[in-house]
């Protein structure tokens, strides 16, 4: 019997053999995917209303109206989110952002955008996913925990799997690495692999592993044992096919990306090592992706009569800390939870639209709300994995809510 | 020993790291203005030494503090094996952003991963509630 496989949208592995029992489309069981992406496909707490002003339920040509004319009356409007969006819907926000002459950016202001934006720019070297199960023998997860973030990755693409090249996998010929602040289950998996480093303590840990790998002295300000990083420097130097997970943990500490770059070089003089970005949502890359082409930036873009302006005054943090933005268009994301009180409170003082297929804390504060399909689950397109790789999906239900896409597409019409 | 412990109220500085957590962000998905998210969200985790420092037993909850807001949250032991006095573990959560510092430096990049709080015993009152 044929199977029909689906892909989860719960995070950026958009992992693609997903099954799933259903009902009156109703999604009942899901098999095969982790515990996030289980509760994603079967993502239940849909608003009471399906369309809102000011908090009363309205109809949905009211609300698209409303919505229109926030972002016709705003002087420098915010579009923001976007992340777990269709790369087809993304596209028509870049035009919507186009036309009301909008500030556009998403959450990789904040996480990784540097690092995709030198990825995009080829400035590092990266592999797939697939490439890694089948060949990859040394792996290291640098400020991150995929275990908790995206939890099939270990099992279904680096670590666990027998790949085409691997097949004796991690028992015998594949070493997983975790080099952290704090003992993660990433690092539990790591077992004596795991580095644990003082917070800020990563550029310093590069340094020292870099002389390592030059054949000198590693040496750091808080004295990490030189015998073990001298260690991790020969386990690197026998890679025949490495790679580098890299996460906010790692992001966060550092000022800029030249250690980073510098142990990439020194990394690809002595044996082979790849990077991959660990993205979260299942559609940030597709952003980068899409906005880079259109402009040539990833992120935080400010769009004037047909020119484009980057910076990081464009970010959303920035934008909404100086209130310069005057008005939000917010598409399936929920600034107010995932941003530091102190400037998400900004968002109060402006009119919100907010596209959103479940309520969020800054739906629940918008004046415009509209309720979507939840993309991948009911609602279909195309995304682009973590490592680059375009994923498409059908819908796995059919729902009365329109997607995201098509809510970009009448606002764009009434304008 | 510490100052803190003499006083009646003791307080302890500490920096405090923040993670994901596959169980909150599973309850996330579902509600995130339900109770299984608030339970896994509103937690700090310290070690042993420092709850004793606090004077607060775990489960109990404890006022994180600092010039950009203050946030009741429920005290818990780490369980991590190597002592880490004066560094705490949170959650990423909406209450752990109350304490995020709007200082960027123009970056575009809040300090997400670097928070310094006051730590003292709430007395019983209540994990704060999610902003609605």
């Amino acid at each position: 019997m044929e199977k029909n496989y689906h892909v989860c949208t719960g995070c950026g592995l958009l992992c693609d053999d997903i099954e799933v029992e259903s009902e009156k489309n109703i999604v009942n069981k899901v098999y095969t995917a982790c515990r996030v992406g289980v509760a994603h496909m079967k993502e239940a707490r849909r608003a009471e209303a399906d369309f809102r002003v000011d908090n009363k339920p309205v109809d949905e040509a009211t609300a698209i109206r409303e919505a229109a004319s926030i972002l016709k009356n705003a002087r420098n409007p915010l579009i923001f989110g976007l992340g777990t969006s269709t790369n087809e819907t993304q596209k028509i926000a870049i035009e919507l952002a186009k036309k009301t002459n909008a500030t556009l950016d998403d959450t990789s202001s904040f996480c990784l955008g540097p690092l995709v934006e030198a990825l995009i720019q080829d400035k590092l070297k990266t592999c797939t996913l697939d490439d890694i199960r089948n060949k990859a023998d040394v792996i290291i997860y640098w400020g991150t925990d995929p275990s908790d973030s995206h939890p099939r990755q270990l099992s279904k693409h680096t670590y666990f799997p027998r790949g085409s090249e691997k097949q004796r996998g991690w028992e015998e010929e594949r070493t997983a690495i975790a080099i952290d602040v704090r003992k993660s289950h990433t690092a539990k998996i790591c077992g004596n692999y795991f580095f644990q480093i003082p917070p800020k303590g990563d550029a310093e840990f590069i340094d020292a592993l870099i002389a390592g790998l030059s054949g000198k002295l590693p040496k750091t300000s808080y004295n990490y044992p030189p015998k073990k990083l001298l260690e991790l420097a020969n386990i690197l130097k026998g890679a025949k096919f490495g790679v580098i997970f890299v996460g906010r943990g790692l992001i966060y500490s550092l000022e800029n990306l030249e250690p980073l770059f510098k142990l990439m070089k020194i990394l690809n003089e002595k044996s082979n090592f790849h990077l991959i970005p660990m993205v979260g949502n299942c559609n940030t890359m597709g952003f980068n992706k899409n906005l880079f082409a259109e402009t040539g930036y990833v992120n935080s873009v400010k769009f004037e009569n047909g020119t484009v302006k980057h910076g990081p005054e464009y970010s959303v943090v920035e934008s909404l800390k100086a209130k310069t933005v005057d008005a939000a268009l917010v598409i399936g994301s929920d600034p107010l939870l995932i941003l530091p009180g102190s400037i998400a409170k900004n968002m109060l003082e402006i009119p919100v639209i907010s596209v959103d297929h479940c309520e969020t804390l800054t739906s629940k504060h918008s004046k415009v709300y509209i309720n979507t399909a939840i993309s991948g689950v009911e609602a279909g397109g195309s995304a682009i994995r973590m490592d680059g790789v375009k994923v498409s999906f059908e819908p796995v239900i059919e729902t009365n809510h329109p997607s995201e896409e098509v809510v970009l597409k009448k606002i764009m019409e009434a304008l | 020993m510490d100052f803190g412990s003499f006083l009646s109220a003791p307080e302890i500085q500490v920096k405090v790291i923040t993670y994901r957590d596959i169980f909150q962000d599973k309850a996330m998905f579902e509600d995130r203005f339900g109770e299984e998210y608030r339970n896994l969200s509103a937690v700090i985790k310290l070690d042993p030494a420092d709850l004793k420092q606090l004077n607060v037993k775990k489960g109990e909850t404890v006022i994180l503090k600092n010039s950009f807001g203050k946030v009741v949250v429920k005290a818990e032991e780490s369980g991590y094996e190597t002592p880490h006095r004066g560094i705490a573990y949170m959650p990423k959560s909406p209450w752990s952003n109350i304490l995020v510092s709007d200082e960027t430096g123009g970056t575009g990049v809040p300090k997400f991963k670097d928070i310094s709080v006051t730590v003292t015993s709430a007395k019983g009152e209540k994990v704060t509630e999610l902003m609605r």
